[in-house]
C-alpha cells in the first residue's frame, strides 16, 4: 500500500503558528493515531495530509514521492469527518457512489463495486435510506463505504469513536481494526482521548503546541512516556521529582527507592519518576516485603466496580493505588506500598528529548 | 389541504383566546382583498352603500361579464404587458441577485477578514436611504448615460434593494452549512463545478428557494424605482395600478387590476412551499 512520510512539515496562519516543524513516518498498512489536547495541531496535521491545507514548509510524502502541493482532488486520499459529512439530500447509495460517480466511473464497475462494499460494511438493507434515518454508528459505516468504495492510498479519520456511545465505541473499534487490517490500507487518525489512541492505534503521534512530543505504541507511551507533559496526557498521576543515580537508585521524599536500569535507563542528576497507579502492591503489612517500600495512610477511596482507587498519603504527597477490588481497604488504615523495580519509570527531560 | 390544517388547528388544543387571536390575524390578512373582490363584482357601488347597489349579476344583459374584469382582459388595459414586463423583471433581477449574492453570502458566512463588520453594514444602506432619494438621483444618471426607460436601467435599479435582503438570507443559510461537506466532496475527487452543482446547490436549495422568492416578490412590487426609470415606456402591475389609483377613488378596473397584481406572487408561493417541503429537506440535515 503507501508509506507517508512528513518531512520537517510546519503550517503557519498568518501571525499564527499551527504547526512549527513535525517529522512522522508512518509504514504501509499501519494504523496511526495523532493524539493532543485540541488546538494542538493535530487536525491541521492531518488536513495536510489529506490536501485540504498546504504546508507552509517541508515535504508530504507519499511512497517517496512529494505530494505536498497535489491538490486534493488528485491525491486519491479518504478522509472520515468527524461529524460524517453525509450528504443529507442523497441516499445511502448514492452517498456511497459519489465518489466514482465524479471520476466517471463506469456504471457497470460502479454497481459491483456498491454491492462489494455494501456487504463489507453490513448495510445492504439500509441502502435506500437518507441519512438522518440512520443511527450513529450507520452513518459512521456509510462514511466510511464511501471513503473506501474509491480505494484511497490513505485512509483518514477525524475523531473516529468520539460522536458514538459507549456500546457502538466498541462496536465500532472492532468493526475499523478488522477492516483496516484486512485491506492493509495505511490509516491516520486524530483525537484528543488517549483511550481512543490506545485501544485503536499501533502507534501514537502525541503532539504539543505544533510540536511531535512522541511517536510509539501505545504500550510505550503509557509506561514509558519522555516527558511529563506526555505522561500527564497519557493518564499518569504519580510523578515526583527526585535525585537520580544511573546505577538505579532514586532518592526521593519516600527514601531511596531502587529501579531497574536496564528497563529505564537514566543519567546521574535530577528529574522525575513515575509509578503507574495500577504498579503498585498495596500491602497491610511490612513483613514478608523486601525493599521499595513507602509507608502511609489511606486518605481517600473510589469504587468503581470492578477496581478500586486509593489515596495514599505518604511524606506529606499522595500516592494514587488503583487495584482490582477483591478486597476493600478502610480509609485511616495504614498501608505500605511496594513497587517492583522494573515498574519504576524514569523521567529526565532534557538529557533524552 | 391547506383549509383542513387550518380547521384541525382551531379545533385541537387552542384555548378560545388562541383561536379569537388566529382569527383576527387571518381576517388581518385576508381582509383587505375581500373589498376588492367585491368591487370586482360590483356594477355600481357608490358611497355610502356597504354593499354594491347594483350587482354584476342583475346586469348581465348589458355586460357580458363584470366590468371589471371585462376591462382587465380587454388589450386597453395593458394588464397583459405589464404582467409580462413584471414577471420578466422580476425573473432576471432574481437570476442576476443569485449570482451576486450566492459567492458574497459564501464569503461573509466563511471568512474573517478586516472591515468585514462595516462592511456588513454599509449592505444594509440601501434599506435605510428612501427610494426616493436613490430614484430621483439615478434617474439623472440614467437619463445621461441613456439607461432611462430600458428594461436594463429598471433591472439594475430593482437589484439595489434586493441585494441587501438577498444577501443576508444566503449568509444565514451558508452559516448553516459546514464546510465539511465541500471537503469531503473534494476528497472524493468531485471538481468544483461537481461540488457546486452536486453538493451545495442541492443543500443551500431550501434557502435559495426562499431567497429568490423573497427577491422576485419584492422586485414585482417595486412601484416608485420603477415608476422613476420607467419613464412610463415601461409598464409594470404597479405602476399600471397607481396610474389607475391615482385618482383616489378605488373603480371597478382598479380593483381587477389590484387582484391581477397579487397572482404572480401567490402561484409562485404554491411553488415553492411543495417544492421546500420535498422529502429530504424536512428531515433536516442530519447528525
Amino acid at each position: 500500500m503507501t508509506e507517508v512520510h512528513l518531512r520537517g512539515v510546519g503550517k503557519d496562519f498568518g501571525a499564527f503558528t499551527a504547526i512549527s516543524r513535525i517529522d512522522l513516518d508512518i509504514k504501509s498498512g499501519e494504523l496511526v493515531a495523532l493524539l493532543g489536547p485540541s488546538g494542538c495541531g493535530k487536525t491541521t496535521t492531518l488536513r495536510m495530509i489529506a490536501g485540504l491545507e498546504v504546508p507552509t514548509s517541508g515535504q508530504i510524502l507519499f511512497d517517496g514521492e512529494d505530494v505536498s502541493e497535489v491538490p486534493v482532488q488528485d491525491r486519491n486520499v479518504g478522509m472520515v469527518f468527524q461529524r460524517y459529512a453525509l450528504f443529507p439530500h442523497m441516499t445511502v447509495e448514492k452517498n456511497v457512489t459519489f465518489g466514482l460517480k465524479v471520476r466517471g466511473t463506469p456504471a457497470e464497475e460502479i454497481k459491483e463495486r456498491l454491492e462489494d462494499i455494501l456487504d463489507v460494511v453490513q448495510l445492504q438493507p439500509f441502502r435506500h435510506r437518507f441519512p438522518a434515518q440512520l443511527s450513529g454508528g450507520q452513518m459512521q459505516r456509510v462514511a466510511i463505504a464511501r471513503t473506501l468504495i474509491t480505494k484511497p492510498s490513505v485512509l483518514m479519520m477525524d475523531e473516529p469513536l468520539a460522536n458514538l456511545d459507549t456500546k457502538l465505541r466498541g462496536e465500532m473499534r472492532r468493526f475499523i481494526r478488522d477492516l483496516q487490517q484486512r485491506l492493509g490500507i495505511t490509516t491516520i487518525f486524530v483525537t484528543h482521548d488517549q483511550i481512543e489512541a490506545m485501544e485503536l492505534a499501533d502507534r501514537v503521534a502525541v503532539i504539543f503546541n505544533g510540536n511531535l512530543a512522541q511517536y510509539d505504541r501505545p504500550d510505550v507511551l503509557y509506561q514509558r512516556p519522555s516527558s511529563i507533559e506526555v505522561a500527564d496526557f497519557m493518564g499518569a498521576d504519580n510523578i515526583f521529582p527526585a535525585d537520580i543515580s544511573s546505577a538505579g537508585v532514586i532518592d526521593s521524599r519516600f527514601g531511596k527507592l531502587t529501579f531497574d536500569p536496564a528497563t529505564a535507563p537514566a543519567q546521574d542528576g535530577e528529574g522525575h519518576f513515575l509509578l503507574r497507579s495500577e504498579a503498585i502492591d498495596l500491602l497491610l503489612t511490612a513483613e514478608g516485603a523486601e525493599t521499595n517500600l513507602i509507608q502511609g495512610v489511606v486518605r481517600n477511596r473510589e469504587f468503581f466496580g470492578a477496581s478500586v482507587n486509593y489515596a495514599v498519603e505518604c511524606a506529606g504527597e499522595t500516592i494514587n493505588v488503583s487495584e482490582q477490588s477483591r478486597r476493600l481497604v478502610e480509609v485511616g488504615e495504614t498501608v505500605w506500598l511496594r513497587i517492583q523495580p522494573n515498574h519504576i519509570w524514569v523521567i529526565q527531560e532534557g538529557s533524552r528529548a | 389541504m391547506a383549509r383542513q390544517k387550518f380547521k384541525r388547528a382551531l379545533n385541537s388544543r387552542l384555548s378560545p383566546f388562541q383561536k379569537i387571536y388566529l382569527l383576527l390575524v387571518a381576517g388581518f390578512i385576508v381582509g383587505p382583498f375581500v373589498p376588492l373582490l367585491i368591487q370586482s363584482f360590483a356594477f355600481r357601488w357608490a358611497w355610502p352603500d356597504l354593499l354594491p347597489g347594483t350587482w354584476w349579476l342583475e346586469q348581465r344583459e348589458k355586460s357580458l361579464l363584470p366590468l371589471a374584469w371585462d376591462y382587465v382582459i380587454s388589450p386597453y388595459s395593458r394588464v397583459w404587458e405589464a404582467t409580462l414586463n413584471t414577471v420578466f423583471i422580476g425573473a432576471v433581477v432574481t437570476v442576476i441577485c443569485l449570482l451576486i449574492c450566492l459567492p458574497t453570502a459564501r464569503v461573509l458566512a466563511r471568512e474573517e477578514f478586516k472591515g468585514k463588520a462595516s462592511f456588513e453594514f454599509f449592505l444594509s444602506m440601501p434599506l435605510i436611504v428612501p427610494e426616493a432619494a436613490i430614484g430621483i438621483a439615478l434617474l439623472m444618471i440614467f437619463i445621461k448615460i441613456g439607461l432611462a426607460g430600458s428594461y436594463l436601467g429598471i433591472i439594475l435599479v430593482h437589484l439595489i434593494p434586493t441585494i441587501p435582503y438577498m444577501i443576508r438570507m444566503l449568509t444565514a443559510v451558508y452559516q448553516g452549512l459546514g464546510r465539511d461537506f465541500e471537503e469531503q466532496a473534494m476528497i472524493l475527487g468531485a471538481s468544483r463545478w461537481q461540488i457546486l452543482r452536486l453538493v451545495t446547490l442541492p443543500m443551500l436549495l431550501p434557502g435559495v428557494v426562499a431567497g429568490a422568492l423573497f427577491t422576485f416578490l419584492v422586485s414585482t412590487n417595486i412601484f416608485l424605482l420603477t415608476f422613476f426609470l420607467g419613464q412610463g415606456k415601461i409598464i409594470t402591475l404597479p405602476t399600471l395600478l397607481f396610474s389607475k389609483i391615482s385618482g383616489g377613488t378605488l373603480d371597478a378596473s382598479a380593483a381587477g387590476i389590484t387582484l391581477v397584481v397579487t397572482i404572480p406572487g401567490i402561484i409562485l408561493l404554491l411553488i415553492t412551499e411543495r417544492f421546500i417541503k420535498e422529502e429530504a429537506f424536512g428531515k433536516g440535515f442530519g447528525n
